[in-house]
């Protein structure tokens, strides 16, 4: 074993009790300690603590109106409860309940249907399924986007406000926003039916309708990009690629001199938001600030 | 069905539990990634001001992550100019052992080497390091914390300590 994977072991606590004999005598194994036990000399503890609770409660009290005090909701929510029992008993007998998942902004998450196949969502979206007649028909509501990998089987059907997709065992994407309804395909063969358009799509075709505006294109990536953690966009309006950058990382954009309807062509990655604001200003020549509520505001610079 | 009521968080109890749980660990978490200067005493509370708007949306199993979501994304005014500061705990010399002044002062210009050699690190090399070296938490725990794999974690502690072994070569130590 050379030093450095020694070096790793030892740090994730994997050497044998004789492994870890010898490394103790290694000439350098003094500085190694002291590197290791000097960290707890940085404990924050010592230099700051958050406030405890009663004193977060009374700031949060001053600050805000007084609707909106903790102890107002428990007899509220004592009453609500009674309400949703009766309901949840109503519906559990009487009607089909459906399975929702939702996300919220800067949110992703992974669903499995009855039959296997797989739902990924992105943020601030949400799917809408029976379980108990999934067998039957496999046919879900989508609000949003997601990412589907179809198992194999009968039709399946992505129903949202503004285009079907029908599907049989493949892998494709959908998504539907403010005016945007998009649908590409990565694997298979995908039937989109929106307003008067239908169209049949091989691995590699998107169809797209924005701003009742329809395009094709064709791509070669085998997943969405968003799955990975990263969006991207070939020329598309300035402002649907704020709208999915306030989605990623749960904040609100402005604008100031700076024309909304400009094309970008280019991309972001959802886990660093400072990298992320500078890859979508500095192609544009444009800057951004933030403002005392930690809302961004991007300007143009005045010529 | 009452089980369920019982997580939800926009509950006072619910909430305060919440806030006792995790409010040390977001605190830190935030001291290790942007330093003092940036208060993060303030900073935690509006992550947990955050998770209070959105209570009816946050279910009690997610509070964690969303709670580490929220500070991660924090965009701060001028993060891009104001550089990072920690602090190091001063060695107080002991009196019962035989420690020269030189030593002792060699102690302290090690932890101000060291200190200055965190603060010119990446901020994931770290915020992993520190959470794992100074509050002792599990690289299990880690990965929770920064939504990624174990096997990241103990890279950037490994990255970490490279950097730091080799820039703290020089000192001699016992």
């Amino acid at each position: 074993m050379n030093k450095e994977d020694q070096i790793k072991k030892w740090l994730n606590d994997e050497l044998t009790p004789g492994e870890r004999e010898l490394f103790e005598q290694g000439e350098d194994f003094a500085l190694y300690q002291a590197i290791v036990i000097g960290g707890t000399q940085f404990k924050a503890s010592n230099f700051s603590k958050p406030e405890a609770f009663n004193d977060f409660k009374s700031a949060y009290e001053a600050k805000n109106k007084p609707t909106r005090q903790l102890d107002w909701f428990k007899p509220m929510l004592r009453i609500v409860s009674v309400v949703v029992i009766t309901l949840g008993v109503y519906f559990t007998f009487f009607n089909n309940t459906l399975t929702q998942v939702q996300t919220i902004a800067s949110q992703k998450t992974k669903v499995e249907l009855p039959d296997l196949s797989q739902v990924t969502l992105n943020a601030d979206s949400e799917i809408e399924f029976s379980k108990k007649d999934w067998d039957d028909n496999r046919s879900l509501n989508l609000s949003g986007e997601a990412y589907f990998k179809v198992a194999k089987g009968k039709s399946f059907d992505v129903v949202t406000s503004q285009g079907v997709v029908t599907v049989v065992g493949t892998e494709f994407n959908v998504k539907q926003r403010n005016n945007y309804f998009e649908v590409q395909c990565f694997e298979g063969i995908v039937s989109v039916a929106s307003g008067s358009y239908t169209k049949k799509l091989l691995a590699g075709d998107s169809f797209r309708i924005l701003n009742n505006v329809f395009t094709q294109d064709t791509s070669t990536n085998v997943k969405p990009e968003w799955t990975s953690n990263r969006s991207t966009f070939k020329a598309l309006p300035y402002k649907v690629i704020l709208a999915e950058f306030e989605r990623q990382y749960d904040i609100k954009i402005s604008l100031e001199d700076v024309d909304s309807n400009l094309l970008f062509t280019g991309g972001f990655m959802h886990d660093n938001i400072e990298n992320a604001l500078l890859s979508i200003t500095q192609p544009m020549e444009l800057n951004y600030k933030t403002n005392a509520s930690n809302d961004v505001v991007i300007y143009g610079n005045k010529k | 069905m009452l089980k369920d009521l019982n997580e939800n968080i926009c509950e006072a109890k619910v909430f305060e539990h919440v806030y006792n749980t995790y409010s040390k660990d977001v605190h830190n978490f935030l001291y290790y990634k942007y330093g003092e200067q940036f208060n993060p005493k303030d900073k935690v509370q509006d992550a947990f001001i955050k998770l209070w708007d959105n209570c009816k949306k946050v279910t009690l199993s997610k509070a964690k992550s969303f709670l580490f979501t929220v500070a991660s994304n924090m965009v701060l005014n001028d993060i891009k100019h104001k550089k990072v500061v920690l602090n190091h705990k001063k060695i107080a010399p002991k009196s019962h052992t035989n420690e020269t002044p030189e030593f002792i002062m060699e102690q302290e210009q090690f932890f101000e080497r060291y200190q200055k050699v965190l603060q010119g690190l990446k901020e994931e090399h770290r915020v992993a390091f520190l959470l794992n070296k100074a509050e002792g938490k599990s690289h299990t725990e880690i990965a929770e914390f920064l939504g990624v794999t174990k096997k990241v974690v103990e890279y950037r502690i490994y990255s970490a300590f490279t950097i730091l072994k080799k820039d703290l070569e020089g000192f001699k130590l016992k």
